[in-house]
């Protein structure tokens, strides 16, 4: 140390002392945070993991329990994108009369709690229902079928869905759209060649939020449809009916699938210079 | 052509009132105000972007009310380009091309056609406004709206594709309305100029007009009139003065001579003023300064003594204490250097009566 350099501890300004404590305490907060967040996935897949992998070939239901929320949390999403997608752009672009009431409307069953979303859908589309019985006057059984499990995937994850494309789609500068119409484009096809292809990057990252929603949702579509058996609710049972012991492979299986959809978004991610700044 | 009739318009809270003027068919305006003034929001109530919502707006002879922007054959440049992002240069110019013949033709003609194999992305600023130029050109509309188009282009560009879309201009009879923040471009592009402030036109007329004779003190400033004057018109009387030579027009129109009183500065002209308290506005440019008395035809000749001399370049600004009233002029670098025109000297400046706007 140099003869000339006073001692730090001395001459340092309580202000940045302050700092230095503020900072180490957030370091300390957000490591405990991160390792609640990080711990239980971890020690899950740690120590049944492997099993689960090896579970994907031995495990029939199991096998059967996966294509069949893939297959549903598919569908959900694609309905969720086409019901979901004019929603989201009126509400980015149209300025009307209870549009507050319209976007609480929509992010109410992210709210509530999913049992209740479960039982609210179950009054709805119950046999004793009015859509309900019409549905099974043509054939079609809601409750305690895949159209079950799709109806309560769809109702609790499309909110998500709306939002997020809401947001991707204001995010576009509405200049560019400007622009499109005096090219003598209509408004449709102004949607078509510039409002899409500028938003399409924030409308997967949402269908993919939206598809991750889905597959992980246990509490309406246990109301609506124990059975067939999603995912979540084949973990459930087995932890029920056999124990921690079986159902710690099926909960491996779900969390590493939840690695999917993760990289995805990762993917989608603007790298540098990728994002549609204005030009 | 494009007329508009007490046209009003709305953007948040800011709003257009009672705007009109008219720029004939085939005409070149250009719209100048002060940041803020609605300049913008004025262009994309005429393209059909922002809804107008009162007064009339007329485009080639047709009200357009109701009509969607695609359907106004309007050309819309926007200062920055905005250039779609997802598609490379030719594509965009190629956006809402007539045809691929005359995508090509409107980016040869307007310097963007080197930069066909260039990503969007990695163009500068001058280059994208290029591009757009040649985008909205592309589509071969009756009438362009250009929002600022050539400020981002280095000076040397900006007069060679300023030159090309007059060039253009003239070719197609397409009228062009452009905003400029640029009183050198609003002179040398436009056949009508616009002064708007504050969502209203204060005044609009041809740009020689609209410089030389400001409708208000405010104007006056605004334009860069350096020499404006508050004090009290006194009419002479209707007969030309000896001062005025021969009979000028402005006298048979009715205009009087004038005697302006501004402190203890006596300004003589002719104009139509009412007696009565006014401002003389005087372009800097108008005024002439010699280091010794002289003879000429200029009416209002004061001695003073230069109180600054501020050189921008091949510009000199002079400013004469003329008995506690500063007097600007604007004379070349070249001439005050040859005057040897310096701080404390006695000097003789001098300006006709037709060189004095009295508003």
């Amino acid at each position: 140390m140099s003869v000339f350099a006073p001692p730090v501890e001395r001459t340092m300004p309580s202000a940045m002392r302050a700092n230095r404590i503020a900072s180490i305490v957030a370091a300390v907060a957000g490591s405990l945070f991160l390792l609640f967040l990080f711990a239980p996935i971890a020690k899950l897949v740690g120590s049944a993991g492997a099993t689960g992998a090896q579970r994907l070939f031995t495990d029939a239901e199991l096998r059967g329990s996966l294509w069949l929320t893939a297959i549903t949390a598919t569908a959900a999403t694609v309905l969720g994108v086409i019901g979901g997608t004019p929603l989201a752009y009126l509400l980015a672009r149209r300025t009307f009369r209870g549009r507050a009431i319209l976007a609480a409307v929509i992010d109410l069953p992210i709210l509530i709690p999913h049992p209740v979303a479960g039982i609210a859908l179950l009054l709805v589309l119950g046999r004793q229902s009015l859509v309900g019985s019409a549905a099974l006057h043509v054939g079609l059984r809601v409750v305690g079928s895949a159209w079950g499990i799709i109806a309560a995937m769809l109702f609790v994850s499309a909110p998500l869905y709306v939002s997020a494309a809401r947001e991707a789609f204001a995010r576009v500068d509405t200049r560019y759209e400007a622009v499109g119409r005096t090219l003598g484009d209509t408004a449709w096809r102004v949607f078509r060649r510039v409002t899409l292809p500028l938003s399409v990057r924030g409308l997967i990252g949402a269908a993919v939020v939206m598809w991750a929603r889905a597959v992980a949702e246990f509490g309406a579509v246990v109301i609506l449809a124990y059975n067939p058996k999603v995912v979540s609710v084949l973990s459930y049972d087995r932890f029920t009916s056999y124990g921690l012991t079986e159902a710690l492979p099926v909960a491996a299986v779900l969390a590493i699938l939840a690695l999917i959809p993760l990289t995805v978004l990762r993917a989608l991610r603007p790298g540098r210079g990728a994002g549609f700044d204005e030009l | 052509m494009i007329e508009l009739a007490a046209l009003g318009a709305r953007v948040g809270s800011f709003a257009l009132e009672d705007v009109s003027f008219t720029i004939p068919q085939g005409r070149y305006g250009v719209v100048i105000g002060p940041a803020g003034s609605g300049k913008t929001t004025l262009l994309e109530t005429i393209a059909g972007i922002v809804p107008q919502t009162a007064g009339t707006l007329r485009l080639d002879g047709r009200d357009v009310r109701g009509v969607p922007p695609e359907r106004r054959r309007v050309g819309f440049v926007y200062q920055h380009g905005l250039l779609f992002p997802h598609l490379s240069v030719e594509e965009n110019i190629a956006y809402g091309a007539v045809s691929g013949d005359a995508a090509r033709e409107a980016a040869r003609r307007i310097g963007a056609e080197s930069l066909y194999g260039r990503s969007v992305r990695a163009l500068s600023g001058g280059e994208r406004q290029l591009v757009a130029i040649a985008r909205a050109l592309a589509a071969e509309p009756s009438i362009l709206l250009l929002d600022e188009p050539f400020s981002a282009l280095d000076p040397r560009r900006r007069t060679t594709v300023r030159r090309e879309v007059r060039a253009l201009h003239r070719e197609r009879g397409m009228t062009v309305l452009q905003v400029t923040h640029d009183f050198t471009e609003a002179g040398l592009l436009g056949d009508v100029a616009v002064l708007l402030d504050a969502g209203r036109v204060l005044q609009h007329g041809p740009p020689e007009r609209v410089f030389r004779h400001p409708a208000s003190p405010y104007i006056a400033e605004f334009l860069g009139a350096e020499n404006v004057f508050a004090g009290e018109v006194h009419i002479l009387g209707d007969a030309a003065p000896d001062w005025v030579e021969g009979t000028p027009a402005p006298l048979a129109l009715g205009a009087h001579a004038v005697e302006f009183c501004a402190g203890p500065m006596r300004i003589y002209t002719v104009g139509d003023a009412p007696p009565g308290p006014g401002y003389a506005v005087i372009r800097a440019e108008e005024v002439l300064l010699s280091p010794e008395p002289h003879v000429s035809s200029a009416r209002n000749q004061f001695v003073g003594r230069i109180a600054e001399v501020e050189t921008l370049g091949a510009l000199t600004r002079i400013t004469v204490d003329i008995a506690g009233m500063p007097l600007i002029a604007a004379l070349t670098t070249r001439s005050a250097k040859e005057l040897a025109l310096e701080p404390g000297r006695e000097v003789y400046a001098s300006f006709k009566a037709m060189a004095v706007h009295l508003c």
